[in-house]
């Protein structure tokens, strides 16, 4: 079915848009919130919450792109899961994430107040946009979607070390244009 | 980890849907691909690639072999992967279908048993009795014991579902049943399908090559230029058949009818009857040659060929050179008709000669007293690849069943779609046509329709009572994954099987389980069954979340015995 059908359903108030949204992106939720969560149960649950809040945003919401919206949902659902679970479930899922973007992290202090995630999120966008196909989709599928380094690798037909070797020359150029930008997060 | 990094990790929650999208959605260069032919078939061009590639056409063997356990979920990447078996799915989904299956991998082709000489000497019934008698002298040379142990490397596989129909109406539903092979192999791969021990008649469907193409260099231990589609790149890992089959493009285009050539117009030039003198080293006449030079445009014309296996292909100044070596009495080639196939506007000024070799070279020797038949008339490219195919196609049959009393497991209007599809696909005659058949000889894609990988399905046809239940059952031989021995790699020895539990499937399964008849034959290396041999778990229930499941096995060294049986 058309994103904009099923964007369509959701106006309607037709609960098959829940149905159509979990045939369509299910699987891609269940698996975004699984690499963040790295646990099963807790993943269906986000997106089960996921289609609730899909559900009551809309209206009025009427998101351009679907498959975006939904996993902006996910996401940021699963984050806030994941932090209360924190204290019991360490080095796992989203904590591997973050440790990586360790490196990503200004070494400069901005006198200014702290960036909006919104900000910072178009900082990265911009430093995205520099980037070739290729390394700007592996660098999103590991830090957005929480993608395995091995599959990566897989995908893009090289070895995990290689892919790895390749994620850290991104985390370091992405450390350098925060800086160039003089975000402070 | 600081707060600043989770900070970060939360913020990329913002970054634009664009972005978001392209991550979710893009392919890098690895992605498998097929060529949907229906489509292509539509808009057949007439473009023939630059050919510079003649000399890689061997494909390589790949030697870069991952670590065992290097794949995504922990199994291995093999250099030979054999596809996971797949699940049952219904022509058209049914909602008051639900299922149970139960899939069980048995080891017994791994149990060793005697042959003797004789039985193998006995098992050539197409040669005459002193032929026979011939190999068993050979035998007995070979094993003086009288005979060897011998045993297999693939396993039986019985996919097992018991289908209820929840509706109030009795059902007939149309069965397909998945399964990677190549046209080869479908006589020992292809599954049988029973209906409580019944066998049923089953339909036949063959999906496109499921693998894609790669460079001279990739794959090797050599750095080189990466890119290219000279050598065959076939699927690697169950993900692949994943991208194939999910979006259900690739079992629909497997359903859809034989594209038709027929109305593709092309000029035949035919040429019997070669002659010449014989080949002599000593006189400078190493390999007596026809050559067939002409001009040509290559933005408007396209030139397939069969017969011939020389050529020079020179896009700058329009011309072609195609040759072939004078056949000689006795050689398998004698009496072959060849063909040149021009699709698009025709070809101008041929010549045709004889040369003391099949160079192409401008300074090799032209040679007295060689001749051939050329014939020109204008036909259509199914009428054509048809005439020439079908005879090949007995004659390989034919061949088969010489060599080893097999026949060829598929029919040759079966096996022409194939040739069509991977043509369309991937032929001279395509959009994007691989480097493997820009010189545009036909047998290099007959070669390879019979050889590549493909998902295939057999159809049959149940009826299920209103409120009742019919146990279907799929048996099928599955070939082993693995590394090749002279790699040293990591899994050497090591078999890998596989299964997905969803993949390319409408039907609704209630449970999933799996039962190993290991038969004492391995240990397991690598799984995410829960198999448990020492304390003797053999069934588990599968986690429908799991997509795939793997099973690595090495053969148990005392599972061989040391001499022939007493009795």
């Amino acid at each position: 079915m058309e994103d904009s059908a099923i964007v369509a359903l959701y106006w309607q108030r037709d609960e098959g848009a829940i149905t159509a949204s979990d045939e369509k992106y299910g699987g891609l939720c269940r698996s975004l919130s699984q690499n963040i969560l790295n646990s099963l149960q807790d993943a269906e649950e986000c997106v089960n919450d996921t289609w609730h809040r899909a559900w009551v945003t809309m209206p009025p919401q009427r998101p351009s792109s679907l498959r975006a919206y939904l996993a902006r949902i996910v996401r940021n659902l699963s984050i806030d899961r994941w932090r209360t679970r924190h204290s019991q479930k360490r080095g796992e899922g989203m904590e591997a994430l973050v440790l990586e973007l360790e490196d990503c992290v200004p070494a400069v202090q901005s006198a200014e107040a702290e960036f909006e995630a919104k900000e910072a999120a178009a900082a990265i966008d911009r430093w995205l946009d520099t980037l070739s196909r290729e390394d700007r989709v592996a660098f999103v599928r590991r830090y957005w979607f929480g993608e395995r380094v091995d599959a990566l690798a897989g995908q893009c037909g090289c070895t995990p070390k290689q892919m790895a070797g390749r994620l850290f020359r991104l985390r370091s150029g992405l450390r350098r244009a925060l800086e160039r930008e003089g975000v402070n997060l | 980890m600081s707060d600043k990094s989770e900070r970060l990790f939360e913020a990329m929650s913002e970054l634009s849907d664009r972005k978001i999208d392209e991550g979710a959605t893009y392919s890098p260069k690895r992605r498998r691909h097929w060529r949907r032919w229906t489509a292509l078939a539509a808009c057949l061009v007439v473009v023939v690639l630059g050919v510079g590639a003649f000399t890689g056409l061997i494909p390589l063997l790949r030697i870069g072999a991952n670590a065992g356990g290097s794949g995504t979920d922990g199994s291995s990447v093999f250099m030979s992967y054999a596809g996971p078996v797949f699940p049952l799915t219904l022509q058209e989904a049914n909602n008051s279908i639900v299922a149970q299956r139960d899939i069980t991998l048995d080891f017994s082709p791994w149990m060793p048993r005697w042959q003797s000489n004789e039985e193998v000497a006995a098992q050539r019934t197409w040669l005459t009795g002193v032929e026979r008698q011939e190999v068993l002298e050979q035998y007995n040379e070979w094993y003086p014991e009288g005979g060897r142990y011998r045993y297999d490397s693939h396993i039986l596989v019985t996919d097992e579902y018991a289908l209820t129909n929840t509706a109030k109406e009795d059902q007939t539903l149309t069965l397909l049943y998945p399964f990677a092979s190549s046209l080869n192999a479908l006589g020992w791969s292809r599954p049988t399908l029973r209906v409580g021990g019944r066998e049923l008649e089953t339909g036949l469907y063959v999906g496109a090559y499921s693998g894609s193409f790669e460079g001279t260099w990739d794959g090797t231990l050599f750095e080189g230029e990466e890119g290219g589609s000279v050598n065959l790149d076939y699927a690697e890992s169950w993900e692949d058949y994943k991208t194939l089959l999910s979006d259900g493009s690739y079992l629909a285009n497997a359903l859809a009818s034989t594209p038709s050539v027929s109305d593709v117009k092309v000029t035949v030039y035919e040429f019997t009857d070669p002659y010449g003198p014989e080949a002599d080293e000593e006189a400078g006449v190493p390999n007596p040659s026809i050559r067939v030079g002409f001009d040509l445009d290559y933005g408007k014309t396209t030139v397939l060929s069969y017969g011939f296996h020389a050529g020079r292909y020179d896009r700058e100044n329009g011309t072609m050179i195609r040759g072939f070596s004078i056949p000689e009495e006795g050689d398998s080639r004698y009496g072959q008709t060849c063909y040149l196939l021009v699709v698009g506007e025709d070809v101008e000024n041929m010549t045709v000669g004889g040369y003391v070799t099949g160079g192409t070279d401008p300074d090799t020797r032209e040679l007295e007293g060689c001749g051939v038949s050329v014939e020109r008339y204008e036909s259509d490219l199914d009428t054509m690849l048809r005439q020439i195919l079908e005879p090949a196609w007995e004659e390989r049959s034919q061949e088969s069943y010489q060599q080893d009393g097999r026949e060829l497991n598929v029919d040759f209007e079966v096996w022409y779609r194939a040739f069509l599809e991977h043509l369309l696909s991937y032929g001279v005659v395509s959009y994007g046509a691989a480097e493997r058949y820009s010189a545009g000889m036909l047998e290099e894609l007959e070669n390879d329709v019979s050889s590549v990988d493909r998902v295939c399905w057999v159809e049959a046809e149940v009826t299920i009572p209103a409120g009742g239940s019919v146990t279907v059952s799929a048996q099928m031989n599955k070939e082993e994954s693995y590394d090749f021995y002279c790699t040293n790699s990591e899994n050497q020895g090591v078999s890998g099987y596989d299964l997905v539990t969803a993949l390319g499937s409408n039907l609704r399964c209630t449970e999933q389980t799996a039962t190993l008849e290991d038969r004492g034959q391995v240990e397991i290396i690598r799984q995410n069954f829960g198999f448990d041999l020492e304390n003797g778990e053999k069934t588990v229930m599968l986690d429908p979340g799991i997509e795939h499941y793997y099973l690595e096995v090495k053969r148990l060294p005392s599972s061989i015995p040391e001499g022939p049986p007493t009795n």
